[in-house]
């Protein structure tokens, strides 16, 4: 891969926080903040992620600071890891700062059991999953949902998903925004959109995507983990996808869409992919309810995954594998929130929300530490369980990582490990590994991404979030 | 910065041609051809190259393909867009490409598909950054950048 190497002047303005000033280019609106520690700055300034930044400093609208997480690598139009907000009054929104992934996400689940218990069945148990829920390009034929239906997802939510029986009602308490955005508008999804969508419910797609089975191995944060029902030796299940192809046309039909209005708003960008339009435009509008319906789906599609998983685990431990949502959160979307006096359109690609304990929309169980925030490792290596801070809104809009992130294209990833070697290494961690594809283990081998131990330091450090617990893989089924 | 896609110079290529140059993420893809209807053309090759990954193409049926677009760039991005929806929504995966006319707004083509049940491997999308299809000698280059 090309080494960049950012031209762009910085300033250290604490130990893990860079600035990039308002006036290092001259249609740059605000300044942009980067946090980082030495070793993960080197990565960062080596592709276009700090040029992406500067980009999206240009948005109409933008206030504050223009952020980039630690996980940050090189996106297209927004970097992955990017955190923009914008005034509602007069700012735009821009699909290509949500992408085409609209509410990728992450969703914990919590076992009653611990890993001891679960291991004489496990690998059983994780060929089951890889079985029961489709993966890759695959679709979900036992939930081909016909238009009326998919229109009520698109609009209810996780909400139709508790008529269907594929949810608990005490399940939407533990999901970001109950699992349902306000003002999700059906009739702003294209048919098209429609189309790709109706029998990809439940299905996990393909690329970093993935549900692995973990153990709590390591605790932080007692007061925390207790809170969120986890403690060490239990079993959990980690749901990463999003919203599928329909999500994927939804951007595509308004990126084309708003590319082609921008001029009559008098906007110029430096990116084709920044395609914006006011908020409060028709256009601006119209994204927002086809975003929102298309975020509504991703949680719907965790959540119809998550009825697949206890199916799954109810058949291998009876009682004993009962699952709990700990919570579930968006790491691509666009969400109108109150920050000081101001409602802002604030842009998270690639990044997470994480609001502490004073927030109101931090939910009820978790109101004395924080919501829970999920960070997923590369394949094979830990994830993390953190807690959003008060002390995040002032530094971040409320905002932490969402990953590990590359550092390597899935090319390199390709020539460097085969398929085989990775999958035997992990076995060797004794982790059971289900993957439709050799070429795509190799493509999201652990070497292919930063160390997530490093990223979640510095979050942590820094007082974006912090560190509650760790999980370990004990199995993978790769999307 | 300098742009790591740097139009390449000299003589145009004998025949339509195209490559994968690494991309962080995603997949940078550069196609270059003596006119717009065969550069077109290459993309789609290159496209279900990348989605049938060997996939036996060999059968199929034709159907007329037209889209059109403001400008011959987002032109190459709406026909790719075109191909990914089809792939994805309908199951057919274009492979044989015929395309009768191009001009700087508008494609007419017929394409030869695959009715595939389960594609080795889908594509999310064709974005528009980096999005370009410029006049080089003998020719024209173009780069888009796949999100997959």
């Amino acid at each position: 891969m090309t080494a960049v190497t950012s031209s762009y002047p910085t300033t250290k303005v604490g130990e893990l926080l860079r600035e990039i000033p308002r006036t290092a280019r001259s249609d740059m609106r605000v300044p942009v903040r980067i946090y980082a520690d030495d070793e993960l700055w080197r990565q960062i300034a080596d592709d276009r992620s700090v040029e992406q930044l500067v980009n999206v400093a240009t948005l109409p609208g933008v206030v504050g600071h223009v952020f980039g997480m630690p996980d940050i690598h090189e996106g297209y139009g927004f970097p992955v890891g990017g955190v923009a907000a914008m005034r509602e009054s007069d700012g735009v929104i821009s699909p290509g700062g949500v992408g085409y992934d609209i509410n990728c996400g992450v969703r914990l689940l919590a076992a009653a059991m611990d890993l001891d218990e679960a291991r004489p069945r496990l690998e059983a148990a994780v060929h089951d999953l890889s079985r029961s829920i489709p993966s890759g390009p695959g679709r979900n034929p036992r939930l081909d949902l016909s238009t009326a239906d998919l229109d009520r997802v698109l609009e209810e939510g996780c909400g139709f998903l508790v008529e269907r029986g594929l949810a608990l009602p005490e399940d939407l308490e533990r999901l970001e925004a109950g699992g349902a955005l306000p003002g999700a508008d059906a009739s702003r999804v294209s048919g098209r959109a429609k189309q790709r969508g109706h029998d990809q419910l439940g299905t996990i797609g393909s690329g970093n995507h993935f549900v692995e089975v973990q153990v709590v191995d390591e605790l932080f944060d007692d007061a925390a983990a207790e809170a969120y029902g986890l403690r060490r030796g239990q079993l959990t299940v980690l749901i990463h996808t999003g919203s599928r192809g329909l999500g994927h046309q939804v951007c595509t039909d308004y990126v084309r869409q708003m590319d082609q209005v921008m001029a009559q708003y008098g906007i110029r960008l430096p990116d084709r992919q920044l395609a914006c339009a006011p908020l409060a435009s028709p256009e601006g509008q119209a994204y927002l309810g086809a975003m929102c319906a298309a975020a509504n789906f991703a949680w719907s599609n965790r959540q119809a995954i998550t009825d697949a998983v206890r199916t799954v685990f109810g058949r291998a431990y009876g009682p004993s594998g009962r699952l709990r949502i700990v919570y579930d959160v968006a790491h691509n979307i666009a969400k109108l929130e109150t920050h000081g006096a101001e409602t802002l359109c604030v842009h998270r690609k690639g990044a997470t929300r994480a609001f502490g304990p004073t927030h109101p929309e931090t939910p009820g169980p978790y109101r004395a530490v924080g919501q829970p925030v999920f960070i997923p490792g590369s394949m094979g290596t830990a994830s993390y369980v953190l807690a959003g801070t008060d002390a995040a809104l002032g530094l971040s809009f409320g905002s932490t990582c969402h990953g590990a992130g590359r550092v390597m294209s899935r090319g390199e990833a390709k020539r460097s490990r085969t398929g085989a070697e990775v999958r035997r290494e992990l076995e060797g961690r004794g982790i059971i590994v289900r993957c439709p594809s050799s070429g795509e283990l190799a493509e999201e081998a652990p070497t292919a991404y930063k160390d997530v131990e490093r990223v979640v330091d510095v979050v942590h450090r820094a007082g974006l979030a912090r560190k509650v617990a760790r999980l370990r893989p004990v199995g993978v089924v790769k999307g | 910065m300098p742009d790591p896609a740097v139009p390449v110079t000299g003589p145009a290529p004998p025949s339509p041609a195209h490559e994968i140059v690494d991309h962080v993420s995603e997949i940078r893809l550069r196609v270059r051809a003596g006119s717009l209807a065969e550069l077109l053309a290459e993309a789609g090759r290159a496209v279900a190259q990348l989605q049938l990954r060997g996939a036996d193409a060999s059968r199929g049926t034709w159907r007329v393909i037209e889209v059109s677009a403001p400008d011959r760039a987002a032109l190459l991005a709406d026909w790719l867009n075109e191909l990914i929806y089809l792939a994805e929504a309908e199951r057919w995966v274009g492979a044989e490409f015929e395309v009768a006319s191009a001009e700087d707004g508008r494609v007419r083509a017929r394409v030869r598909g695959v009715l595939i049940e389960r594609a080795p491997a889908l594509l999310k999308a064709a974005t528009l950054h980096g999005l370009r299809v410029d006049d080089v000698p003998g020719g024209l280059e173009g780069q888009v950048i796949l999100d997959v």
